[in-house]
């Protein structure tokens, strides 16, 4: 019972793991919180079912969700946040101008669904359940878990492995110096938004195929799940936010499982908060939370 | 003028229970701690306020100061954790204990009534109750700006550690600043609680804290007019746009990605900035004058 309950966790926690990854590359470069993150998930989710229910193949949606959505995050960027970066203030202006563009988003997906929950056809996947030593796994289990490693994997092989991903550690690092070594800082934030974007809208299409309920507001809970992860992986820290997300999903599958309804988010958010306290800094973050230094 | 009071009512006291809560928010930012605590010690006063007067018939002026009292507490316990964070770190544990004061209010059914919510609370506070609360929060919170305490939260929020060079105890001064904030939360909870029959533990969550948060930070994080100024602008917009009908939420995030765009540090403050640059120009072109 507990290891089938880890099982589902750990398919949970790595679609968590593609929603806090790109929630965390654009909190690493800019420092700043995209409260729009949820909307792109919610828009990803949406793209597939549009071209599921217009005849197309799932493979299709998946691919269209993620390019869809991978533009809509640099759309984000460009409107809401570039001008803010300029000004410096955009620690807290980006909340507002986020909120802003996630109000827009969402209206327009109420508009189009009709304010409606909506489900992929029956068929769309194969019901297929598996049993390996005793353990109980849907063929749609095992395509999440594959879809979120792979994800993973091609996405760290290009941020540490391609001068792309160099000149993004690069602009992480240090935006002034790397802009005097030649590197173009919209370019490579452009870059970073795209695949923030991208692996929000694929998880935003396996999180509609799991729970095949799709509506405007599916966002937010995972927006506070994003939070939640990246801070406690530490900021910026991409092997951190994979810990995190796999063990936010097996503590939330636990806990669901084996404590009465109500009590699950106060445990886990207490555990957060525990956590926090004594590693102020996140499970693997390097950047000193409690140094001292000047804020606007 | 009574049937303008009948349709601009409600909004009235709205604006005034939601501008308590920023100020709340206000207080935090203020001190430079990014807490998003306002939410659940709004919620911790207003249970407190409404358990005492439905099942122990506390009178509603009692339950009003246990409100805020209680505020003040659950806010001094907080600031202790939480002085080992900063910044972004700071916003997420203060996240985390407002989901778990939301879903212990939903657990524990038998005191808080559970997601149905907590009944036939006595609605015993109108428009002048509040009015006068949120005159009287104002002003303490502009009298305080004008001392040694808002210099000092000042300088902490810019540069701590040009505070803690100045003998400045951080940690001290930003649990007084969490204290004040807790307490205001607190009052305008049990007033919440007071003034609607009804309190239903989903109203103090994340949609809650991201409202009291943008009414600060679109009105201005520095100004006691920023607060007093963004809730009024994002309570009004809504209600002006009514014509708009089911473009109001569009029109209303249009609006919010233009005017911070445009207004970066909020339209108060950056008005004020304007205004006071304006101002020195002008002092320093009659100076130049003079000496000519």
């Amino acid at each position: 019972m507990i290891a089938q309950q880890l099982l589902n966790g750990i398919v949970v926690g790595g679609v968590y793991a593609l929603f806090a990854l790109g929630f965390n590359l654009v909190f690493g470069i800019q420092r700043i919180l995209n409260l729009a993150h949820g909307a792109v998930f919610m828009a990803g989710a949406f793209t597939a079912w549009y071209t599921v229910v217009n005849g197309g193949p799932l493979w299709l949606g998946f691919l269209l969700a993620m390019a869809l959505s991978g533009c809509l995050s640099v759309l984000i960027e460009l409107v809401c946040f570039r001008r803010l970066r300029r000004t410096g203030d955009e620690e807290f202006g980006a909340i507002i101008s986020s909120i802003g563009a996630s109000l827009v988003i969402m209206t327009i997906a109420q508009r189009i669904s009709g304010t409606r929950i909506v489900r992929f056809p029956f068929d769309t996947f194969p019901i297929q359940i598996y049993q390996v030593a005793g353990l109980r796994i849907s063929l749609l289990q095992l395509f999440m878990a594959a879809a979120a490693f792979a994800l993973v994997v091609v996405m760290a092989w290009f941020v540490y492995r391609t001068p792309w991903g160099r000149r993004i550690r690069a602009v992480t690092e240090n935006a002034r110096a790397a802009m005097l070594t030649g590197v173009n800082p919209n370019a490579v934030y452009r870059q970073t938004y795209f695949m923030a974007g991208a692996l929000a809208g694929a998880a935003g299409v396996l999180v509609g195929l799991a729970f095949n309920s799709i509506h405007y507001m599916m966002g937010e809970p995972y927006l506070l799940f994003g939070f939640v992860i990246i801070i406690l992986g530490g900021l910026g820290s991409i092997p951190g936010a994979l810990l995190a997300a796999l063990l936010f999903g097996m503590m939330q599958t636990l806990t669901i499982a084996f404590l009465p309804t109500g009590l699950t988010n106060a445990v886990i958010f207490l555990g957060l908060f525990l956590i926090l306290l004594l590693r102020p800094h996140g499970l693997l973050g390097r950047e000193e939370a409690g140094q001292l230094r000047g804020r606007r | 003028m009574a049937s303008l009071y009948n349709a601009w009512g409600p909004i009235l006291d709205l604006y005034l229970l939601q501008l308590g809560f920023a100020f709340s928010q206000y207080l935090v930012l203020r001190a430079g701690v990014f807490s998003l605590a306002t939410a659940a010690l709004a919620a911790i006063g207003a249970y407190t306020a409404g358990i005492l007067a439905v099942k122990h018939g506390v009178h509603p002026a009692l339950g009003i100061l246990a409100g805020t009292g209680m505020g003040t507490a659950a806010a001094l316990v907080l600031s202790w954790p939480l002085a080992r964070l900063r910044g972004v770190y700071q916003a997420i544990a203060t996240l985390a204990f407002v989901q778990i004061v939301l879903s212990l209010n939903i657990w524990a059914e038998g005191l808080t009534g559970g997601a149905m919510g907590l009944m036939n609370i006595p609605r015993v506070v109108g428009t002048p109750g509040l009015l006068a609360a949120a005159v009287a929060v104002t002003y303490i919170i502009w009298a305080i700006g004008r001392t040694r305490i808002g210099r000092t939260f000042d300088v902490i929020r810019e540069n701590e550690a040009v505070a803690v060079s100045l003998g400045v105890s951080v940690p001290r001064w930003q649990a007084l600043a969490f204290a004040l904030s807790g307490a205001i939360a607190g009052l305008f909870g049990a007033l919440e609680a007071f003034h609607s029959y009804a309190l239903d533990p989903n109203i103090f969550g994340f949609s809650f804290l991201i409202a009291t948060l943008s009414y600060v930070v679109f009105g201005g994080r520095k100004s006691v007019l920023g607060p007093l100024v963004g809730t009024a602008v994002l309570i009004l917009l809504p209600e002006l746009a009514r014509p708009l009908a089911e473009n109001r939420v569009l029109v209303y995030g249009l609006l919010l990605i233009l005017v911070i765009n445009f207004l970066p540090r909020g339209v108060a403050d950056t008005l004020l900035d304007a205004w006071h640059r304006r101002r020195l120009a002008r002092r320093s072109a009659a100076a130049a004058e003079a000496l000519r």
